[in-house]
């Protein structure tokens, strides 16, 4: 059992989620507690000790009746309902049949399927080992029924019955008979569907990691697969707790300002004047961000992690308030703080195409001009701008006074461009008008090339 | 202590706490792995209830912990009793001149004061915090830590060392071990994100709004006094709004609150008068009344107005 464990906790791994060696010892201690016989306390004990994302809850449910399962529900022997001289008709008319689908209606009626080795090994032939994705799973399995026979079941069913009827077979036995072959055969669909997933989940976790290697890290971000974006998703989770620990460092350091004369004097008025506790100044440095992130069409594909990288940040750094723009500015600091990050993301994308994609041309003019008459209040001297987007302005005014101001404004002006700096100015591009004024600019088409422009972020000049 | 998972249930049952099967196998295993719980969801669906009822079943003191930014180790741990030592100083002036009678130089006068300084600097004048106070108690004790993602990153840093070890190191008196291991729970409501490391040491337990059987059941316990029907209605009502989009969904704690309110108010039905003057106890932001009040409508009984709930929702 506890190999099982430890192969669970590699799918685990493999799907995503970063579980540690002390954590799958804690487990193994779990199950010894609290033993297996009980499932759904098994499966508890599994979870508390292994997943402590609510987000993971998914994976770990996807995968715990994969490893765990009974293996799909178990087969009834036709025989079984059937008197002494219906057995003899039934063998005698399978017999007669004998054709390419032998194997099948041997498992559908004598209710031993195909054994773990066989099911393996059809899957294989199905092609299990090319599927990469646990949606794949579903075009892997259809395949195995297939090349077992299941199309033309149908027709052989038809035959078995007229054989049996022609052997003069009572009509109630024929129903009993043909409703447990059907029950068998849903039965073992539904174990070549897990044995399947499971197949898969287990490649997946035995594959070498590259998939966590430097690679992704240059991988440009347009080119991602559905895994190796979750895989992004948290490397930028974990990018900005890191950033935020570095923040904490740095204030804790900045602790021991100033010697406090007033402070000390008051705080030592208890002790009769004697100046027992010294009172510093605190020169806390609470770094302020204002991030303005472009959600338009041409930056769908990278939007997504512009926003995701705007929710960590603001979930991160206590002052920050973001907007997004398409055709306009819009506020999301509401969005981004009340929601998990998934839906977050999700719900400001959506709120800006609600009148679907090709409604607005992107004007980073006019949007500029709304942030300053509504919200310019948020940008003050300690404030760091940080501006997540293309520069693709759609032959709009780029309003280059405006940003002049926004900078004079500002402590940093920054901007992140997914662009490579030689596609800037080209187009609609009014990239290389905008990179004068900001204070930096950072080419931003890969994980490696964000964690730099992240840590540079808030640098104290 | 637990003997096993029914045990659990059953105890935090006679604290009038309807645990789920995953709240009482956890923490079974919190308690047969000395491990730490860690518990996250939305505000007010009982975590910090969960702590009470469980120092309760066992009959165990609890202990507890409210985080805030800017809690440091001094408040959450111990401190040294300035004044009364300066009191005691004081008081013991004549003590400290015979000790010092016949001495003739400063050095000699302070090595004599050296020998006496362990007096001073005793458990006497020490201070006990939660977490002091849990480590150091006679019985094994429940310490409640709520709201750890309040705390500062600093913080939760200090309280790694305290969770594993269970043992915390004072200068002036060396390493002070826990009696007994307390049962900890900790409670988030997932304001930020916590460290890896902190997660790590703990069993995770996820609290969800209950579902509609579950939170009939949660009142029907906790306000006896509501007619078993109108408790019916005003769960669906609250389900209903949880499903909606507001700015703060209502919580169990709200549910129950309104329940008190059905009750004090002695309203017969939930129609729209009583909705209209209640609502405010259920939901916080003037925008979220207005947008339910629009959304269930005019009045009558709750099966028509479910129906109503779930056209306008589509």
């Amino acid at each position: 059992m506890d190999d099982r464990v430890v192969d669970f906790i590699r799918g685990l791994r493999a799907a995503g989620v970063r579980v540690s060696l002390a954590e799958s010892v804690d487990a193994l201690r779990a199950v010894e507690v609290l033993g297996v016989t009980q499932k759904g306390t098994f499966r508890e004990s599994l979870r508390a000790t292994l997943v402590k994302e609510h987000d993971d809850f998914a994976a770990f449910d996807q995968l715990f009746p994969l490893y765990f399962g009974s293996g799909g529900p178990v087969m009834q022997n036709a025989m079984d309902d059937l008197s002494g001289d219906e057995q003899e008709m039934l063998k005698a008319a399978l017999a007669a049949m004998s054709g390419r689908l032998d194997q099948l209606m041997d498992w559908l009626t004598s209710g031993n399927g195909p054994s773990k080795e066989e099911l393996e090994e059809l899957a294989n032939r199905a092609g299990a080992q090319w599927a990469n994705n646990p949606g794949d799973a579903r075009w892997v399995s259809r395949r195995m029924l297939q090349q077992m026979g299941m199309g033309h079941l149908e027709e052989q069913i038809r035959q078995l019955i007229q054989k049996l009827q022609e052997m003069g077979m009572s009509q109630e036995a024929i129903e009993k008979l043909t409703g447990v072959i059907q029950a068998n055969r849903e039965a073992l669909a539904e174990q070549v569907a897990q044995q399947v997933g499971l197949q898969i989940a287990q490649d997946r976790a035995n594959r070498p990691e590259d998939l966590h290697g430097s690679d992704l890290m240059h991988k440009p971000f347009g080119s991602l697969t559905e895994d190796e974006t979750n895989i992004l998703r948290k490397e930028v989770q974990r990018l900005v707790a890191q950033l935020r620990s570095r923040i904490a460092l740095r204030r804790k350091r900045g602790k021991e300002g100033k010697f406090d004369a007033k402070a000390t004097i008051r705080a030592n008025q208890r002790y009769g004047g004697v100046p027992v506790e010294i009172k510093h100044r605190k020169n806390k440095l609470k770094p302020r961000l204002v991030l303005l992130c472009d959600t338009s069409r041409s930056m769908l594909q990278v939007a997504e992690f512009m926003l995701r990288l705007t929710y960590e940040l603001q979930d991160q750094v206590a002052k920050t308030r973001s907007f997004g723009f398409y055709a306009d500015m819009q506020e999301i600091s509401i969005i981004m703080s009340g929601n998990r990050p998934g839906e977050a993301v999700q719900e400001a994308l959506e709120s800006f195409y609600k009148y679907g994609v090709g409604h607005y041309a992107t004007d980073f003019g006019h949007s500029l001009d709304t942030f300053f008459k509504k919200w310019l209040d948020s940008v003050d001297g300690r404030t760091t701008v940080v501006i997540l987007g293309d520069g693709r302005n759609n032959y709009n005014s780029p309003r280059i006074d405006l940003m002049k101001d926004l900078q004079r404004r500002a402590k940093r002006l920054v901007w992140l461009n997914p662009e490579h700096p030689r596609q800037w100015g080209t187009g609609d591009s009014d990239m290389l008008e905008y990179v004068p004024i900001c204070d930096g600019v950072h080419t931003v088409r890969n994980l490696a090339q964000l964690s730099t422009a992240v840590d540079k972020l808030l640098d104290v000049r | 202590m637990f003997k096993n998972i029914a045990d659990v249930l059953q105890g935090l049952g006679s604290q009038q706490y309807i645990a789920s099967e995953e709240i009482s196998t956890v923490v079974y295993l919190a308690q047969s792995l000395c491990k730490p719980i860690l518990a996250e969801g939305p505000a007010g669906v009982g975590k910090t209830e969960l702590a009470k009822a469980w120092a309760g079943a066992i009959g165990a003191p609890l202990v507890r912990l409210q985080c805030y930014e800017g809690l440091d180790e001094s408040k959450a741990l111990y401190e040294w009793e300035y004044a009364k030592q300066m009191l005691y100083t004081q008081l013991l002036r004549d003590t400290l001149r015979n000790v010092l009678g016949e001495v003739n130089s400063l050095a000699e006068a302070a090595k004599r004061l050296a020998q006496e300084e362990d007096v001073f600097f005793s458990e006497n004048f020490l201070l006990p915090r939660p977490l002091m106070t849990a480590l150091t108690s006679e019985v094994p004790v429940v310490l409640l830590i709520d709201e750890i993602d309040r705390a500062d990153v600093e913080f939760e840093a200090f309280l790694l060392e305290v969770l594993s070890d269970f043992q915390v190191s004072v200068p002036e008196l060396g390493t002070i071990k826990a009696k007994h291991q307390p049962m900890v729970l900790l409670t988030s409501n997932n304001t930020r994100e916590l460290s890896e490391a902190l997660k790590r040491r703990c069993l995770y337990l996820h609290v969800d709004y209950p579902t509609q059987q579950d939170e009939m059941n949660i009142v029907r316990l906790k306000v006896p006094n509501l007619r078993p029907e109108l408790a019916q209605q005003a769960v669906a009502v609250v389900q209903q709004l949880r499903n909606m989009d507001l700015r703060k969904v209502p919580s169990i704690s709200e549910t129950l609150d309104w329940a008190r309110a059905l009750v004090t108010l002695n309203a017969q039905s939930i129609d729209e008068k009583t909705l209209n003057t209640t609502l405010t106890v259920l939901l916080k932001y003037e925008t979220d009344v207005q947008k339910a009040k629009r959304m269930m409508g005019g009045s009558g009984d709750s099966g028509s107005r479910r129906d109503r709930g779930k056209r306008y929702d589509q």
